[in-house]
């Protein structure tokens, strides 16, 4: 009931195009993630679908509904900002009640959902403080709530957890993931977050300059990326890649092998450089290798691995985890 | 050390204090003297008497500059005058700006770029032609139709509701705020008018006292040209008009400096009070370099 | 476009619209619709209240108001062709001879002298002026902007110095230096009359009292040559708080680590200033400036309350003429003419600031 379709949109802001040509299904009640470099388009796309950015052609359609030009209320859509965009002069209760004081909704309905939203998010002792009072987390959760009571078709969320320290954004993804499967509605979420992208979407789209580079199930995107772009974007640290004499012996213009795949040999392998700095995280240790020919290689091995800055080693690219691009474009198997 | 520092600080409070009374001096003069008979006031005037409340003080000044001149009602005329202006044009300008910042419409940057071009034209360059205009105004009032606007309060109030700067300082603190909160309004379902009224006009109490601050000042202390030029009735004259009466027949100082304080006064005391206000209003204007 | 694709976009030109719409419809009706007809105006010769309907006259009235003319002047000589002399200096014809119905000298016609220069050899350069009150209140509002401008800010720069400082009640100085903004001209010029009155004067005693006597009392107002720097001392008095408070805005926001660099740096308190606070200032004293300038121009209330133009035109100002033609003598198009050449140099100011904040980015 929440499927949204874009066809042929496009955007242009003044005389730069931002969205050339644009069409993509994302099915009803998915996860859908967009991803892309910074000013690819993602957060224009979903303004448009929420309706606070005009289209310059092309139709939304929202559930069958063609809400191209809707107001944004009248789209089924609820939108989480990035800023949260509380309104600093409302409490919690108002803040998430407000689209329904507006719709002029009786006292008693509008208590009831915003304790029912209060619950879900676990907000109830915070409902008579302004947003200034609350920590950033609760901030976010305020504006979840208020996304919640609009009871929407389909969520839009622009990077929610980017303002955010590292344990908090965790814990917030478990409860999105939560949210998800209890509401079961759309959800449509941009970020830059690789973890993000990976752990909470069912579909992620990875864009590039306003177009789809593709499309479909986070481990089909990293096992086989379509184009050079998506390979060197999914995935951290990124894949490497090698072109010249290696790239034509396999027959191809790019090598593409991810750090994890890469093996490690004190003895002897297909390539040959000099560890140049290594970075322990802990349960994996993230090795920069500088080769002759190919400039440095990033390799990621177990974490209690002792290793000595200068000295050699003999890497192995393993026959079943090679990607050969021609032209910027996977060449099938 | 610590010696040598303190003398440095007296220094520098004893230059600000000099400084402080070069800024003082005539308005201590002034409501000294308006308890002063007006002989007194001239011989005092001859020494540092002048700022002290020494000799005969008393009220009769006052009491004779209300004989002389209907103050009551020029003071409720100003205050009329100024407070309809500052309250409408808040509500024109915060409008209209508002529009010019959050809406898309055609014709959107013409207008606005038209009317904060107007900042720069002096009011006292346009005032003959304006008089013709308001000369030439229909007006149905209380009072039945009129032909022209001439001696009333809306000549005083109408050509000044809406002006470049007000509007400008609306634009300039909208621009700042958040346009997510704007968003998410309106995906709340809020009309464009609800928008403004329970989400930006909340938010906008800084720039709502810059603007009224500024307006009150420009309104109560600038009614001098054009009320000498549209309003020859008494009934409608501002406060600062009222010092003609001071002039007629003989020139009587001490009622002058009673006239001066009363009109005054009050504008001082409003600014003591709100000083952090009224100073961070003209601060706010500096925004635009 | 589809039809609800207009609707969408009827909707919001509605809201925008109706939102913008009265205080745009109030500012054209009397703002920009007064100030096209003073430019139409100017080109005629309407009257405020005149049998005679206006007709155009095209820039006639700006050519009386600028009209200049010079005329070099012999001495005059005697039979012997010596220099005849009058009080021990040379005697030089009558102006009027010239300026009266001439027929040799067309152009001087009803001109009258402004100024002249000794040339040499006796010779003398008369600058002669067709309108000399507006001349006069053109060179007095220039001369007025030209001194207050540059004073007002400087005082005001060095008083925001003063108070930009972390003393205990530096807030009480900052509240009394601020004063005098918020009286109302009119207030404070009639105020200074009497402070400045030749006999019963302030002023006067207070110079007394500080110089023991040596200084003898001035009818300030009364004199061609202390009227206008009276009538300035006292507008400087009543703005410099307000252009204060905007440098002390521009102060505060230069970071403070800069500060801290120069004093690690050990730099002296005026080579801070000279490198760390004034390039840190630039666009607020752009803005001082113009504001300053821009009021200066329109020296209005301090002439009408305090000498009416006077004595002998020392002060006039081109907002008191215009008033005084359009409004007072009811000469709408001279007054308009005024009002336009104003209006062009307030222009050409706003221009000159575009350009100097434009060459930075
Ligand atoms: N209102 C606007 N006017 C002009 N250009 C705009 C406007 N909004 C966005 N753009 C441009 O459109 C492009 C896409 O912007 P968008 O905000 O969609 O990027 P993004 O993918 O969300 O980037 P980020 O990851 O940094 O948020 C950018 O190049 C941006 O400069
Ligand atoms: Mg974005």
């Amino acid at each position: 009931m929440g499927q949204v379709l874009l066809k042929s949109v496009r955007k242009s802001f003044g005389s730069a195009e931002v969205i050339p040509d644009l069409s993509l299904a994302i099915p009803d009640g998915s996860f859908t993630v967009l991803v892309g470099p910074s000013g690819c388009g993602k957060s224009t796309i979903l303004r448009m679908i929420a309706g606070l950015e005009d289209v310059s052609s092309g139709t939304i359609k929202i559930n069958d509904r063609d809400v191209t030009y809707r107001e944004p209320s009248q789209r089924g859509i609820a939108m989480v900002f990035q800023s949260y965009a509380l309104y600093p002069h409302m409490t919690v209760a108002e803040n998430i009640g407000f689209g329904m004081i507006l719709a002029k909704r009786p006292k008693a309905e509008i208590n009831k959902r915003v304790g029912e939203a209060a619950a879900i998010l676990r907000l109830e002792h915070l409902l008579d403080r302004k947003p200034k009072q609350l920590s950033g987390g609760q901030r976010q959760r305020v504006a979840i709530g208020r996304a919640i009571t609009r009871d929407p078709q389909v969520f839009l969320f622009d990077e929610p957890l980017s303002n955010l320290d590292a344990s908090l954004r965790g814990q917030m993804r478990v409860e999105l993931a939560e949210l998800h499967s209890k509401i079961g509605a759309t959800m449509i979420y941009v970020t830059h977050d690789q973890v993000e992208a990976m752990t909470m979407a069912d579909q992620i789209v990875v864009l590039n300059n306003g177009r789809i580079e593709q499309q479909g199930m986070p481990m089909e995107l990293y096992i086989a990326p379509k184009t050079r772009f998506v390979a060197g974007f999914i995935g951290a640290p990124s894949m490497n890649f090698f072109e010249g004499s290696i790239a034509s012996q396999h027959d191809c213009d790019a090598l593409g092998v991810r750090p994890e795949h890469i093996g490690l040999r004190d003895d002897d392998g297909d390539l040959t450089g000099r560890i140049r700095h290594a970075e322990q995280l802990g349960s994996d240790t993230i090795i920069y290798v500088h080769h002759d020919d190919y400039g440095q290689i990033t390799v990621r091995a177990e974490g209690n691995r002792v290793l000595d800055i200068g000295s050699t080693v003999h890497l192995t690219l393993p026959a079943e985890h090679l990607h050969r691009f021609r032209n910027g474009f996977r060449i099938q198997d | 050390m610590p010696a040598q520092r303190l003398a440095k600080l007296s220094l520098d409070y004893l230059l600000l204090a000099w400084i402080a009374l070069v800024f003082v001096f005539p308005v201590v003069f002034m409501v000294m003297s308006s308890f002063k008979s007006d002989l007194q006031l001239l011989r005092d005037s001859a020494s540092l008497r002048a700022f002290l409340p020494v000799g005969d003080l008393s009220f009769d000044n006052y009491a004779k500059a209300f004989q002389r001149a209907p103050i009551g009602l020029f003071i409720l005329n100003s205050v009329f005058i100024t407070a309809v202006t500052v309250c409408v044009s808040l509500l024109l300008a915060s409008l209209a700006a508002f529009s010019f910042v959050f809406l898309q419409w055609v014709g959107r940057s013409v207008l606005m770029a038209a009317v904060l071009a107007t900042f720069i034209v002096p009011f006292e360059t346009i005032a003959v032609p304006l008089l013709l205009i308001v000369n030439n105004l229909p007006w149905i009032g209380l009072d039945g139709f009129k032909t022209s606007w001439l001696n009333s309060y809306q000549v005083q109030i109408v050509p000044f509701i809406a002006d470049a700067l007000t509007i400008f300082l609306f634009v300039q603190y909208f621009k700042d705020l958040p346009k997510e909160l704007v968003e998410a309004a309106r995906i709340d379902g809020a009309t464009w008018f609800q928008v403004y009224r329970r989400v930006v006009m909340p938010l906008s109490g800084p720039v709502l006292a810059t603007a009224a601050i500024l307006k009150f000042l420009m309104m109560y202390n600038n009614q001098l040209l054009w009320p000498i030029m549209v309003v020859q009735e008494e009934s409608y004259r501002p406060v600062m008009l009222g010092l003609q009466y001071f002039f007629q027949l003989n020139t009587a100082w001490g009622e002058i400096m009673a006239y001066l304080t009363i009109i005054t006064v009050p504008v001082l005391a409003f600014y003591l009070v709100l000083q952090k206000a009224f100073i961070a209003s003209i601060a706010s204007t500096g925004i635009k370099g | 476009m589809n039809a609800e694709q207009l609707a969408a976009r009827r909707r919001q030109n509605r809201a925008g619209w109706a939102m913008a719409l009265p205080a745009c419809l109030l500012i054209f009706a009397f703002l920009i619709t007064p100030f096209f007809m003073a430019f139409g105006l100017s080109l005629t010769n309407q009257r405020l209240i005149s049998p005679n309907p206006a007709e155009f006259v095209g820039l006639r009235n700006f050519e009386r108001l600028l009209g200049v003319g010079l005329l070099t002047l012999d001495p005059l000589r005697d039979e012997n062709g010596e220099v005849r002399l009058k009080g021990g200096e040379p005697e030089y014809p009558r102006i009027r001879s010239f300026t009266r119905g001439n027929p040799d000298y067309p152009r001087l016609n009803r001109m009258r002298e402004w100024f002249r220069i000794d040339l040499p050899g006796d010779r003398q350069l008369v600058v002669l002026a067709k309108d000399l009150v507006f001349i006069k209140a053109l060179k007095n509002t220039v001369l007025f902007v030209a001194v207050v401008a540059p004073v007002q800010s400087g005082l005001a720069l060095i008083l925001a110095l003063l108070i930009n400082r972390p003393l205990r009640g530096i807030n009480v100085f900052r509240t009394i230096y601020f004063a005098p903004v918020v009286i109302s001209m009119v207030v404070v010029a009639m105020l200074w009359r009497f402070i400045y009155d030749g006999q019963n004067g302030i002023l006067n005693s207070l110079l007394g009292i500080f110089s023991f006597g040596a200084i003898e009392p001035i009818s300030w107002l009364g004199n061609t040559s202390t009227a206008l720097p009276a009538i300035m001392a006292m507008s400087v008095w009543q703005g410099v708080g307000f252009h204060m408070v905007i440098w002390l805005s521009g102060l505060q926001t230069i970071p403070q680590p800069l500060y801290e660099v120069a004093r690690i740096e050990g730099a002296t308190g005026w080579q801070t200033f000279r490198y760390v606070t004034w390039p840190g200032l630039r666009n607020t004293a752009i803005l001082v400036m113009v504001i300053i300038t821009m009021q200066a121009f329109t020296l209005y209330p301090q002439v009408q309350v305090m000498t009416r133009g006077g004595p002998l035109d020392s002060t006039q100002s081109l907002v008191f003429q215009a008033v005084v033609r359009g409004y007072e003598k009811q000469d709408i198009a001279g007054g308009s003419a005024i009002s336009v050449l104003l209006f062009l140099f307030v222009l050409a100011i706003s221009l000159f600031q575009r350009y100097l904040t434009r060459d930075r980015d």
